[in-house]
């Protein structure tokens, strides 16, 4: 395991312990400052991923469980997910339940099956194995694609809007005002195919939010955004999550894991330990 | 009806944008028509119905593949299936009519001893009959090349099989080639008969194919059960 | 040394050993354990470091702060308190008490 994988192996099981965000994200840094002064396998350094954060979650203290008014109800419940592609089995027996007002990270090394997972919530592949239950209105942003290149951003807006039953000057408004959100002022006269990167993935991602969706399906949304939009972003998530949207946001950067409520890592097993064993440094 | 218009004007905007596109949509047809205009004009008129039928069905075809990434969340977004390829249809029936208008004039003006009549309905054929085409393989086949090869087959049996065998009834524009030797030689009117038969046949199977095939790949999925509104 | 022993002896003092390291400067994980090293203690795994050092941070014997080093990226440095000092030395106290007689009893057994 390298040591982004076992780092973030860590801040999934730090947050799977309930230690307090503020404490996971410092304990995390160190550990990261750690490996790269002085190099050495994570594993051996620090133990297994689930060791070390039992050993830090008991010399830290975990966070009180969320106050039991906060989460709605339930607006994505997908269970015993199972996926092959051939002989591969991409997902075993996946499982995430949701509820209105959360956020949910879908993390984990590349290729364990992060999007396939998004994609069978979103009914765009079928299991192997599994059902999902949504509520009554989705939105999905794919990693990338899903925009018409020769079409204007407002022409997006209009096409999406029509499927809700929009007309033409509302729904414009509506994926403007959507836009602005992400601090992206729509250009009236811009083909799609001539935004950069990472306005394409603002558009992709404002036609997502426009259908007002009780469940949200974001998959790595943000390739391409700058730093400042990268912001935007988590604070447009955390304003959708207080109006009561179910997100689940597939993402392989750790830093904001503390605005998740939920972190499912798709890792196999065997590359992270849950035993939860806190070893003899972890006791004092 | 909102919904299949919308998405039959979008389809129209995203081809007429492709300025590269729409020329050699023009070019095309006009290219078969003149390479063999100082011979005799029937063979001229013929091979320009081929040129336009490829040129369309190669314009759905690339339309369909556009569109391949954004239909599942348009899906999503509340259009059914049917709004989805019924309305890129109208928009390429629309693209069809306006690119075969031009040529019927030119034949008018430049072979006025056929029945017009009988041209204008072997061009209606190819403009019904090519967006189904283009859109169904352009659904079988995602990779675009493959595609365009298989439309170039397609069309290259066209132009080379004997139209009185009965391996070219088989042929998707057979009609258009019964209807314009009707126009063109005069012949009797069974051709005619033949032809619409045949294209309204054709044209009404593809259309029913379209529909299965995108039925299924944009079907709601058995696993996915949704809750409730409220 | 037997690496089990020496774990059950580390468990006791090693939140002694990084006070008594932090006693005259501020230092970061990575620099402690390279200097617990050199002191003759053997390398200590940042997994057994770190737990100690947030369990001090939390009992309040030591502050920790975020700060860019003069040369390389940022750490989190260590700084002993008023509260550590005192319990390095009633601990310290306690060890010398506790590590004489044992010294006495075992020395005799060395040498045969």
């Amino acid at each position: 395991m390298n040591a982004d994988d076992w780092l973030r192996a860590f801040a999934a099981e730090l947050h799977h312990r309930r230690v307090r965000p503020d404490d996971a994200r410092h304990v995390v840094a160190e550990a990261a400052t750690h490996l790269r002064d002085g190099g050495g396998d994570p594993t051996v350094v620090f133990g297994p991923p689930g060791r070390y954060a039992a050993a830090i979650a008991e010399s830290v203290g975990a966070a009180p469980p969320p106050a039991p008014s906060a989460p709605g109800p339930v607006r994505l419940h997908a269970r015993g997910i199972t996926k092959r592609y051939g002989r591969r089995t991409v997902l075993r027996d996946a499982g995430l339940t949701v509820r209105a007002g959360q956020i949910a990270a879908v993390v984990g090394a590349n290729g364990c099956g992060k999007s396939t997972f998004l994609r069978i919530c979103a009914g765009l592949v079928s299991p192997d194995a599994g059902e999902v239950t949504v509520g009554s209105r989705l939105g999905y942003c794919p990693q990338q694609g899903g925009t018409a290149d020769f079409l204007l951003p407002d022409e997006h807006f209009v096409l999406v809007g029509a499927g809700l039953g929009l007309a033409r000057g509302p729904a414009r408004r509506a994926g403007r005002a959507a836009a602005r959100q992400l601090g992206w002022d729509t250009p009236g006269d811009v083909l799609t195919r001539h935004l950069s990167g990472g306005t394409r993935q603002k558009l992709n991602l404002t036609m997502s939010t426009l259908t007002e969706p009780d469940v949200l399906l974001l998959d790595e949304p943000y390739q391409g955004f700058d730093r400042g939009t990268y912001v935007d972003f988590w604070d447009q998530l955390g304003r959708l999550r207080d109006a009561g949207r179910a997100i689940v946001v597939v993402t392989h950067l750790l830093d904001r894991l503390d605005r998740v409520d939920l972190v499912l890592d798709l890792t196999p097993a065997g590359g992270t330990d849950r035993n939860g064993d806190a070893g003899w440094g972890g006791r004092a | 009806m909102n919904r299949l218009l919308t998405v039959a004007e979008m389809t129209l905007r995203e081809l007429l944008r492709r300025r590269g596109v729409l020329a050699l949509m023009l070019l095309l047809p006009l290219t078969f028509y003149l390479i063999r205009r100082d011979a005799y004009v029937g063979q001229s008129v013929r091979s320009l119905m081929l040129g336009i039928s490829w040129a369309v069905s190669t314009a759905a075809l690339f339309a369909t593949g556009a569109a391949r990434e954004l239909e599942p969340r348009l899906r999503l977004a509340g259009y059914r299936p049917h709004h989805l390829y019924l309305g890129r249809m109208l928009g390429l029936w629309a693209a069809g009519l306006a690119i075969a208008l031009p040529f019927f004039l030119i034949v008018v003006f430049d072979a006025p001893g056929l029945r017009h009549g009988g041209v204008a309905a072997a061009m209606l054929c190819c403009v019904a009959i090519a967006p189904p085409l283009g859109i169904l393989i352009g659904a079988l086949l995602p990779r675009e090349l493959e595609g365009t090869l298989l439309l170039l087959v397609i069309v290259t049996v066209q132009m080379l099989i004997d139209p009185a065998g009965t391996g070219a009834k088989l042929t998707p524009f057979w009609s258009s080639r019964e209807i314009g030797t009707w126009a063109v030689d005069h012949t009797d009117d069974g051709y005619l008969t033949r032809g619409v038969a045949h294209g309204l046949v054709v044209t009404v199977g593809m259309i029913i194919a379209v529909a299965a095939v995108s039925s299924i790949r944009l079907r709601r999925r058995r696993h996915l059960r949704h809750l409730p509104v409220g | 040394m037997d690496i089990e022993r020496r774990g059950q002896w580390l468990r006791g003092v090693l939140d002694l050993c990084v006070l008594g390291l932090l006693r005259d400067r501020e230092s970061y994980g990575y620099q402690l354990a390279q200097a617990l090293d050199a002191a003759g203690i053997g390398p200590i795994q940042g997994g057994t470091l770190y737990p100690v050092l947030l369990r001090l941070q939390r009992t309040g014997l030591v502050t920790a702060q975020w700060r860019e080093g003069a040369a390389g990226p940022a750490r989190k440095y260590y700084r002993i308190t008023e509260d550590g000092r005192a319990a390095l030395r009633q601990g310290g106290r306690d060890w010398v008490t506790f590590v004489r007689p044992v010294t006495g009893l075992v020395a005799e057994g060395v040498d045969e």
